[in-house]
Parts: C-alpha cells; sequence; structure tokens
C-alpha cells in the first residue's frame, strides 16, 4: 500500500534524443512524485526543453520510454501527453493573438452545448473567469490576447495550463517575464498545487527559487544526467560546479596579446526597442570582448542596437568617438560590421556564389565609380578565398553547397573586403565542427592582432573563457557585470548571467 | 443612449463604410438610374454572387492563405450544371454535379496547400489552370444554354416578397457567421492564422481543419455557380473570370488582414457591397470592363491606405 502511494506519478525511463546527429538527450531517467515540485537546471543546450518537450508529447524520443504510475504507457502525441495529466507552460508564447482570452485558454476543448459543435460561450467564459480569479488577475475574459504585455501573456499561458487540471504541471522558466507581485501569486497557487498532490517540473535559472520552491533538483549538462538531489542538501555552489562540469578545454588559454589600444566602440546608457535597458560597455582595439549570458538576456539586442537593426531609445553608440547615426548603412560606412547568428537566413545569400556573398558588403568600397568590374571582382573574390582558407571550386561554386564552417567564412570575409574594423559576432561557431571552430578563433584572433576590435556573442562560457580578453555578461536586458581577464572562468560568468540572490 | 453611441461608434467606422457611402451618394448623384428600385434588385442579385465567394475567402485569407481558383472554378461548375443537366435530362442531378465538382477542386487545394506543403499562390494558380482547361473542353468552348425555367426562379423568383439571391446571401452569412464564432472549426481558422504551433500544442487537427477551410471554399462555389447558371441559362466556361479578384478585394476592402488570422466578416459583407455598387455604378456609366478592373484596385488600395493611416493595421 504504502508502496503504491511513493509510486511516482510519471517517470521518465532512459531517454535518449537525437536531431541528425546530435545528441541531444543521452540515456536521461527522471520521477516525478505526486506533492512534490522537481527543478531541472542546466546550461544553455544542455537539454532542459528538449526533456520538456519529450515529456508533453512533442518530441518522440529515439530510446526510453513512459511509466505512469509503475505502468508503462506509450506516448506519441501532445494528446497523449494530456490524457496521462501533463499540462505545460510554455515559455515562447502559445497564445493565438485574435482570440480572446478565454478561447485561448480553453484552445481545443472548449466547453460545448447540446446542440451539435456549438461552443457554449457562456460557460467557457465562466470557468476562464474562475481560473483568472485564481491567479489574482483582474482581465475582461473576452478581450483579445494581441496588444497584452508579456507579462499577463504569461500568466494566461499559466491559466490555461491550471484550466487542464493537470496532475503533472511542467514549467518552463515561469518567472522569467513576471513581475514580482505576479511571481508571489504564482508560487501560492504552486503551493496550492502541491497540497493537491500534482507534480511540477520547474525549469529555472534562479537560485533562489531553486530553494524556495523545489524539493528535488536534477542538473543536466551537455544532454546528460549529472545529478539528481533533494533540494535541501544542495548549495549553490554545488550546483555551479555541477552545472559548468571540468572541461578538457578549461585549462587551455591563447597566449598573452599587447596592451589593446585605444577604445573604439562604446555604448553609453543604450536602451533599444529590441528590449535592451541602459547598457553601457567599451570595446578597444586589438582587444575581444565577450557578451555572455543566458538566452532571452538581451545578447543578440545588444549587437543589433549598436549596429543600428533595433532603434535606439536612450543612450548612445559611439565609434571612434563619432556618435552612430543609428541606421545599418551608416554603421558599415565606420567600419562595423555584424556577423549575425543565424547566418543562412541573415549573412548569407545561399543561392548566390561564394563570390557574390564575397563582395555583397564591400561592393561601395571596392568600385567607387558605381561600375561592377567582373575581371576585378573576382579577382578580390579568390585572393580573400585564399586568405580565408575556404575550402570551395572557386567563387562561381554555390554558398549553399559549403560546410557550416566555410559559410561563416564567407561572411567574415564579406565584412573584411568591406574594410570592417570593428566586428559583432553573435555565436560564431554555432553548429560548426571542432575543426573549423578552431579556424575561426584563429581568424578571430588575426583580425585583432591587426589592430581590429571584436565584441563576441557567445552561448557557450567555455568558448568566452578561452578566447576573449573581458566579458560583460548580460542579465535580463542588462549588463549585469564585466569580468577582466584574471577572474575570466565559466563558474564566474554564469554566477553573474543566473539570478544568484 | 444614441448620442454616445454616435460620439463612439462614428469615426470608429471602417474606412470600407465611408467608402460605400461615398460610392452611394457619389453615383446616384452622376449614374443616370443608380438611386432605383430596379437597379437595387440588380445590384442585390449580382452582390449576392460575389458574396458566395468572399465569404469563404475570408476565411481562407484569416489561414494566411489564398484561392486564386475560385473565378475559373466557378465557371467550371456553371459548364457542369449544365452539360449534365442537359445530358440526363435532370436538372437535380446536374446541381448535385456542379456542387461535387465545387467540393472536389476544394478539396484538392486543401490537400496540396496542408498535405504537400504548397504554398497557397502556387497551388490555386495550378488549380485555376486545370479548372479553366477543363471547362473550356467540357463546354466545347462555346456557351452550353437551354437548361430551363426552373434554374432561372434562382435567380429572378421570389420567397415571400424577397429575391431568391438575398436568401442566398442571408444564409450564407448566417452559416459563415455561425461557424467562426461559434464552433471549434472557426477557432481553428483564427488559430491557423494566428499561431499554428498553438493548434498542433492543443492537440488540434491543423492540416484536416486547413482542407476543410478550401473544401468548404469549393462548396460555395458550387452554390454560386448555381446562381450564376441560372442567371445565364446554362454554363460558359469563362463566365466568372477574374471573378476571384473581385472577392478577395472585397475581403481586403473590408479589413481582413492578411497576417495573424485577424478577419471580419462584417467587414467583407460592406467590402463585397462597395466593389457590388462600384462595379454596377461604372457599367451604369459605360465604363469599359477593363478600366472597371482597374477602378476597383485603385479603391482597394485607398481603402487599405485609409486604414493604415488611422492606425488600424
Amino acid at each position: 500500500m504504502s508502496l503504491v502511494a511513493q509510486a511516482p506519478l510519471l517517470s521518465l525511463k532512459g531517454i535518449t534524443k537525437r536531431f541528425t546527429g546530435v545528441l541531444a538527450l543521452d540515456q536521461v531517467s527522471i520521477d516525478l512524485h505526486g506533492g512534490e515540485v522537481h527543478m531541472l537546471m542546466g546550461e544553455n543546450g544542455a537539454g532542459k526543453s528538449t526533456l520538456m518537450k519529450v515529456l508533453c508529447g512533442a518530441y518522440k524520443p529515439d530510446e526510453g520510454h513512459f511509466e505512469s504510475r509503475g505502468q508503462r504507457v506509450q506516448v506519441h502525441s501532445t494528446a497523449d501527453a494530456q490524457r496521462l495529466g501533463v499540462a505545460v507552460i510554455f515559455q515562447e508564447y502559445s497564445l493565438v493573438p485574435h482570440l480572446s482570452i478565454a478561447h485561448n485558454i480553453f484552445l481545443g476543448r472548449e466547453p460545448r452545448r447540446r446542440v451539435p459543435g456549438l461552443i457554449d460561450h457562456g460557460r467557457m467564459h465562466r470557468e476562464a473567469r474562475a481560473v483568472l480569479d485564481r491567479l489574482g488577475l483582474d482581465i475582461d475574459t473576452r478581450r483579445v490576447v494581441d496588444g497584452l504585455g508579456v507579462a499577463q501573456q504569461q500568466m494566461i499561458e499559466i491559466a490555461k495550463a491550471l484550466s487542464q487540471n493537470a496532475r503533472i504541471l511542467v514549467l518552463d522558466e515561469p518567472t522569467a517575464a513576471l513581475s514580482e507581485r505576479e511571481t508571489e501569486r504564482l508560487f501560492e497557487v504552486i503551493a496550492d498545487l502541491k497540497r493537491e498532490g500534482v507534480a511540477m517540473a520547474y525549469i529555472s535559472h534562479r537560485m533562489a527559487e531553486v530553494f524556495s520552491l523545489g524539493d528535488r533538483v536534477t542538473v543536466l549538462r551537455d544532454g546528460k544526467l549529472v545529478a539528481t538531489m533533494p533540494a535541501g542538501e544542495a548549495t549553490a555552489d554545488e550546483l555551479v560546479t555541477l552545472m559548468v562540469g571540468r572541461k578538457v578545454d578549461m585549462s587551455y588559454h591563447r597566449g598573452e596579446r599587447p596592451a589593446c589600444g585605444p577604445c573604439v566602440l562604446e555604448l553609453r546608457g543604450a536602451s533599444s526597442t529590441g528590449g535592451i535597458r541602459d547598457v553601457s560597455l567599451k570595446v578597444h582595439a586589438g582587444e575581444i570582448v565577450g557578451l555572455a549570458g543566458l538566452v532571452g538576456s538581451g545578447r543578440t539586442e545588444v549587437a543589433r542596437a549598436i549596429f543600428g537593426a533595433d532603434a535606439l531609445t536612450a543612450g548612445e553608440v559611439l565609434v571612434n568617438g563619432e556618435r552612430l547615426k543609428g541606421r545599418p548603412t551608416d554603421s558599415r560606412s565606420k567600419g562595423l560590421g555584424l556577423i549575425p547568428e543565424s547566418r543562412k537566413q541573415q549573412g548569407l545569400a545561399l543561392a548566390r556564389t561564394v563570390g557574390d556573398n564575397l563582395l555583397i558588403s564591400g561592393l561601395r568600397k571596392l568600385f567607387a565609380s558605381g561600375l561592377y568590374r567582373p575581371r576585378k571582382a573576382l579577382a578580390h573574390a579568390s585572393s580573400m578565398i585564399a586568405t580565408m582558407r575556404i575550402a570551395t571550386r572557386g567563387p562561381r561554386q554555390l554558398s549553399r553547397n559549403l560546410s557550416g564552417g566555410n559559410q561563416q567564412k564567407i561572411v567574415i570575409g564579406k565584412w573584411l573586403l568591406a574594410g570592417t574594423r570593428i566586428y559583432l559576432f553573435d555565436e560564431p561557431t554555432r553548429g560548426i565542427d571542432v575543426g573549423a571552430k578552431e579556424e575561426i578563433f584563429r581568424l578571430i584572433d588575426r583580425l585583432v592582432n591587426e589592430g581590429c576590435a571584436v565584441l563576441m556573442i557567445s552561448s557557450e562560457l567555455g568558448e568566452v573563457v578561452r578566447v576573449c580578453d573581458r566579458a560583460y555578461v548580460m542579465k535580463e536586458k542588462r549588463v549585469a557585470g564585466e569580468v577582466p581577464r584574471a577572474d575570466l572562468s565559466e563558474s564566474n560568468l554564469l554566477r553573474l548571467a543566473m539570478h544568484h540572490e | 443612449m444614441s448620442a454616445p453611441l454616435a460620439r463612439r461608434g462614428l469615426p470608429q467606422l471602417p474606412g470600407v463604410a465611408w467608402l460605400l457611402l461615398a460610392l452611394l451618394l457619389g453615383l446616384s448623384a452622376v449614374a443616370p438610374g443608380f438611386a432605383s428600385a430596379a437597379n437595387a434588385l440588380n445590384v442585390a442579385q449580382q452582390a449576392t454572387l460575389l458574396l458566395l465567394l468572399a465569404l469563404p475567402m475570408t476565411l481562407i485569407i484569416m489561414t494566411e492563405g489564398l484561392d486564386l481558383s475560385m473565378g475559373a472554378s466557378l465557371s467550371l461548375c456553371t459548364v457542369v450544371l449544365a452539360v449534365t443537366s442537359l445530358g440526363s435530362g435532370s436538372l437535380a442531378l446536374g446541381i448535385a454535379t456542379a456542387l461535387l465538382a465545387g467540393v472536389l477542386i476544394g478539396l484538392l487545394n486543401g490537400a496540396l496547400i496542408a498535405w504537400l506543403e504548397l504554398p497557397p499562390f502556387v497551388a490555386t494558380l495550378g488549380t485555376l489552370g486545370v479548372a479553366q482547361g477543363l471547362a473550356l473542353v467540357l463546354a466545347e468552348g462555346r456557351t452550353t444554354s437551354g437548361v430551363g425555367d426552373g434554374l432561372a426562379t434562382l435567380w429572378n423568383g421570389a420567397v415571400a416578397g424577397l429575391p431568391v439571391p438575398l436568401l442566398f446571401a442571408a444564409v450564407a452569412w448566417a452559416v459563415f457567421h455561425v461557424l467562426l464564432h461559434h464552433t471549434r472549426f472557426g477557432v481553428a481558422v483564427i488559430a491557423l492564422g494566428g499561431n499554428r504551433e498553438a493548434l498542433k500544442l492543443a492537440g488540434m487537427n491543423e492540416r484536416g481543419s486547413l482542407i476543410a477551410v478550401y473544401a468548404l471554399g469549393g462548396l460555395f462555389v458550387g452554390l454560386a455557380a448555381l446562381l450564376l447558371g441560372a442567371r445565364l441559362g446554362g454554363g460558359h466556361p469563362t463566365a466568372a473570370i477574374g471573378m476571384e479578384f473581385d472577392a478577395i478585394a472585397a475581403v481586403a476592402v473590408g479589413g481582413t488582414l492578411f497576417e495573424r488570422g485577424k478577419g471580419s466578416l462584417g467587414g467583407t459583407v460592406l467590402g463585397v457591397l462597395a466593389v457590388g455598387v462600384m462595379r454596377n455604378g461604372l457599367n451604369l456609366l459605360s465604363m469599359p470592363s477593363s478600366l472597371q478592373v482597374a477602378a476597383v484596385g485603385a479603391v482597394v488600395i485607398a481603402a487599405l491606405v485609409l486604414d493604415a493611416l488611422r492606425g488600424q493595421h
């Protein structure tokens, strides 16, 4: 009898999930007990979100199975998971903008009248009202979601999950967008649900939440489960160490470089339409500055604000002491180059040749007369292919047929040809194999040795530690701190990036 | 009671309402015979034909889709109606096959878009060609006439003093209103354009809903073919050529967005009236139909600019 009571409401056993060769989850097993909050922690890309998608049936695991109260069960779809009582509070919003709040809460589960197929609006709005009241949310259920603030949308997302009377609730960083008052209200609801025997899996980057809410903590790293322990027995330092792990290349640092030159790029109290607030930072010639932080902390938005892709709402961006006008064309002519995160969408015209892509940003500088001279263009492209050591049959090959690493080299070469002196790299090594990564780093190293300045955004803390001279850490769209060379370590960066109250 | 309503309601009238008002006043002044009972009936008949296409087109556009095949398949359905009725001697069989032909083309559109994930523009451009070709082959390039008087009452007849086409329009509007606002199918339509991922995560059948939207369009093309066939007294392979243009124009003027699942059936009704009134007035002013297309296009742009300036988009 007591054994039955202790059996977890839901267990994942030996879950493995691969994405085209990448191992996202590796033999992960996790138990969710009724009346318990199970915290999930890990760095970016550790596999938390994948695990959550498996839990709610959106991803089908390649190996492993589900057990419900000790019984093996099949979960092939979100509908299967819902039947087991699983509800998910998603972080990326799953709301429909032009449907009412009540419709969104009951999407796909609308109460219906006896008349075949007709929705019972009265009952739907009454029930939606009850759920919103439970969350202390005073908004008209007939209002459409479009135009609501991020916090309110997140609360509706929570209401949606609550209305399912789930026995297993999955929360993906639910407080990231909430104010203090709403967070408190949510925590009260979580406490209620605990008393009612609901099992919860809670992804969080906030240490304080782990200790105040959690009954159990599981740490993931590189798709593997590193440890599961009672939250009361864990310490913050221990958790950070578990998340970071001891990676081999942490001991490997590149040599010191000569003292850097004058400050060439400066942000003063910059806020932007992209959401960053009061960001100040400096980058000197001959220096690689890292910009670390968790996903959604505002790193990319800093780069966009510098380059003029997002408009500034306050503060200024100075290049060589001169104020930028906030337009990409102006930024480019002042020597700035942005190497965006998704090179396939933003950095490269895949259907064009290697030569075309290399030349596109330098056209104005190379052909000042306005006349395009094919032979000169070909010569420039060929010499760049040689300097960058791009593995291609020649400038006439289509860019789409190159590997990720070589495509990235084209993007860098493009800005070199344009005479760029200040480089903004957004995740320069994402999706690139190890060998090509080293080459990209060597290229970046060469750029700064020639007196260029580099601001490098990276999710991989190890990469920031290895490559950068200094780093800024972003948290909630602000600069949480600056880490000088001497203190540059993964745990220092992670401490600043997380909410280590 | 009425004073605050007027104060709040008046400036919020969508651009299309002002447009319709301006057209009615302007055409009454300049077009001979515009403001007459006979002409009003004429406008109502024509507008109903357009409404039967524009209502499903509204839902299709709300799913971020498009149906370019409507005009061609409407022509095809009139030919099917005429050829089967004459061949079999049964009007009922003709009507049934015409409706079936419409639904089949709609299903084909839906399957291409939902299953093969073709862009709606390309998929329905393809079926436009297929339908047009079939219509020409089936009709041997000619008008097929002599279907009989039974069909003609759909266009000219009246029930309890109301013209039959108006009854068609009222029923069609009621059907679409209930579907969009009182069923899960309607919720799915709004979510298909607004957030397809949400629909999937809610465990709803997003492909099935998408196919149903286009099949519904096909069914109403078939119904429109009954009216058009009644007017022509038979079938004609190019009778409705370009009618998808008027339908899309009416939807756009009516304020339905081409993204994010925002649309309005009421707006479409007003849009249909605006386009219908305009076409009728320009006919009375003997403007060649090629110029009318340009005029309708210009009005669409004007209405959208007006809405954009007033910050509705």
